[in-house]
């Protein structure tokens, strides 16, 4: 066509598909339009054509649709969703922001530290970033803020903490990893514990360090307001335990090597459902409303997968992906040159595209060359999870900080957001930089839990 | 346009009570997964069929749910740029887009997913996956089933794109469920009181 070659029309493929990405249309029928449409000329061949319907791209697209719902790694996805919007509309997270913070009263920058906690734990258990910063920037941002803590190191823990449910497992951004790059979602889980805990961590000593140099941004509270021990042990045991229990439950199931994801996260949905009975917060509508949001958001992510396969396939088929490995070899860079251009490019990405697409979409362009330049698949796949955080941090397309202006409109300035942002943002790339020097943070438990 | 509005209300209420009414697989999906847990490690009795059973919980949960998604605009799009555009400006980008890179993609899905559908029903198919062998030419009729339903609420969104372009305004959508942060924000923007 035009007297260019397939691999030319591949790279004219991906080019029209960026253009109309960033025209706004739906992605997911983007690109299964696009697969079909560069498929048939792929695919097309005069002579055993009898009808013009006469085309293998047509088999293909079913096929890819029937392999979408094959994949049983991929049930998981519904029933992680599932058990975040229960945990999420079951009035569970007041209970535990109000137990952590009592427990961690003698802390420096207590209430920073238990904003952490409850959302590294919250979000682990819902994975949904828009509603851990938005809850958590109604319930404890207005109580830092009222007990004198600064409003840019307050907006930042919220912010900071809300997007770490995409990383530590059981994430929903794993399982779709582990789909797309072939890879265990067991391993990946345990890879992902070392550098997960490792960045929340980071955060909490960042927030403590902070108040010991600085005690004005993060002031002690009063005597008074410290309630007798007694009160303390009651709300941990009531509203802290049953949560950690559950995660360690799904968490510690999956990692032991018992059950799959699916088994663990279909348990887990049930025991917040248990939860939320004995707690008498989760209302019928709501239980519903978190029935139907499932269905929307699988939809979307399973839309997005059978689009993808389909674009990939013929992608591929038509030579896309020699090209980049071609570029990539003769540029002639080391593996830690490769790996840097390919973070500087997910970062970028992160600023107009979210996590779902950059992983389904751009993610396996780098894949095949892993092998090449002789690159471990969990210990990159571990940096592209570290580095995600940051297109939700990065100014100006910030989503965390978006979300908590959302809520507290007239009390916080977009400055000042990302103001509290920017240390976070450095505390996330310096991660990325430990974890770059100890690749053992993410390859080691994998091979201590399921060997070789 | 009387005619278009009641179009476009007829394509989302069917949309919607399909995507609503598949969505509750995904209880079904959970117990039947929490039976088969309870069975294989606590009475070491496994199923035999709730590995192909889940599959087709979720194939249908999410298939039957693409129309719904459409109508409650839940299918994502980079729209850093698209809503800075005027309403009209997105609506005839939409409408030309819906024609070059919406429909071939599902027509294709569709009537292939006919011939797919119709081998299965032809040979009664059963999966391989275990040896319960449970018939699978019903999920794959799901196939087809959910091209036709993307094609009739993706007319509808393109009936939504002529009323934009006319009056500059976008129709209004069904009421539907929200994500948690949308309603907090809304409700913040009303100055209303939150409880949590």
């Amino acid at each position: 066509m035009f007297g260019l070659t397939n691999p030319e029309i591949a790279l004219m493929m991906m080019g029209i598909f960026l253009f109309l990405v960033l025209l706004g249309f739906p992605i997911a029928f983007t690109l299964l339009a696009m697969g079909v449409a560069f498929g048939y000329y792929a695919y097309y061949n005069p002579e055993t054509m009898n009808t013009i319907f006469d085309n293998r791209v047509f088999d293909l697209v079913v096929q890819n649709t029937y392999s979408v719902m094959d994949n049983h790694v991929l049930t998981a996805v519904p029933l992680f969703l599932f058990m975040g919007y229960i945990v999420e509309r079951a009035g569970i997270v007041a209970k535990l922001f109000f137990a952590i913070r009592l427990a961690s009263y003698k802390l420096p920058a207590s209430m920073a530290v238990a904003a952490l906690i409850t959302c590294t734990l919250f979000s682990t258990a819902t994975g949904i970033i828009g509603a851990v910063v938005t809850l958590m920037g109604l319930l404890a941002w207005p109580a830092m803020v009222k007990h004198g803590y600064d409003k840019s190191f307050a907006s930042g823990i919220i912010c900071a903490g809300g997007c770490l449910g995409i990383l530590i497992p059981p994430s929903i951004m794993l399982i779709v990893y582990a789909v797309i790059a072939q890879l265990s979602p067991l391993r990946l889980f345990a890879a992902a514990m070392l550098p997960g805990l490792l960045l929340a961590s980071l955060y909490i000593t960042y927030a403590i360090v902070l108040a010991m140099i600085k005690p004005e941004v993060a002031p002690k509270p009063k005597a008074e307001e410290i309630p007798a021990t007694s009160v303390i042990v009651k709300e941990v045991l009531l509203s802290f335990l049953p949560l950690f229990t559950l995660i360690l439950l799904v968490l510690g199931t999956i990692l032991a090597g018992i059950a799959t994801p699916a088994e663990a996260a279909a348990i887990g949905a049930f025991g917040a459902l248990v939860m939320a009975y004995f707690y008498k917060t989760l209302k019928w509508e709501s239980f519903r409303e978190s029935v139907f949001l499932t269905a929307k958001t699988s939809a979307m992510i399973m839309w997005l997968f059978i689009g993808s396969w389909t674009f990939a396939s013929i992608f591929s088929y038509l030579g896309g992906h020699e090209i980049f490995e071609h570029f990539f070899k003769s540029i002639d860079i080391e593996p830690w040159q490769f790996l840097v251009i390919t973070q500087i490019i997910i970062f970028l990405l992160g600023w107009p595209l979210e996590w779902t697409e950059i992983l389904i979409i751009f993610v396996p362009i780098f894949l095949p060359l892993l092998k090449t330049f002789g690159i471990d698949p969990y210990f990159f796949a571990m940096l592209i999870a570290l580095n995600l955080q940051t297109s939700f941090l990065t100014p100006p397309m910030a989503m965390s900080a978006y979300y908590l202006k959302g809520v507290q409109k007239k009390n916080v300035e977009l400055m000042e957001i990302f103001k509290g942002i920017m240390p976070f943002l450095a505390i996330v790339i310096f991660a990325m930089i430990i974890l770059y020097n100890f690749p053992g943070l993410a390859t080691w438990l994998p091979e201590k839990l399921f060997g070789n | 346009m009387q005619f278009i509005n009641n179009y476009i209300k007829f394509c989302e209420s069917l949309s919607t009570w399909v995507g609503k009414g598949f969505a509750w697989c995904i209880v079904i999906l959970c117990l039947g997964t929490v039976y088969e847990c309870t069975m294989a490690y606590i009475f070491n009795n496994p199923t035999l069929w709730n590995f192909d059973f889940s599959l087709q919980m979720y194939g249908a949960l999410f298939l039957m749910s693409g129309a719904y998604a459409l109508a409650a605009e839940a299918h994502v799009r980079g729209d850093v740029i698209y809503r800075l555009f005027s309403v009209k400006t997105q609506a005839s980008i939409d409408f030309v887009l819906y024609f070059l890179f919406f429909f071939p993609g599902i027509f294709a899905l569709a009537f292939a997913g006919i011939d797919y559908a119709g081998n299965a029903w032809k040979s009664l198919e059963t999966s391989w996956n275990s040896p319960a062998q449970i018939q699978i030419y019903m999920i794959k009729t799901l196939i087809p089933t959910a091209g036709f339903l993307l094609i009739i609420q993706g007319l509808s969104e393109v009936a939504r794109c002529v009323i934009a372009m006319k009056t500059g305004k976008w129709p209004e959508r069904l009421a539907d469920v929200e994500e948690t942060e949308k309603i907090l924000m809304k409700k913040a923007e009303k100055g209303e009181e939150i409880k949590i």
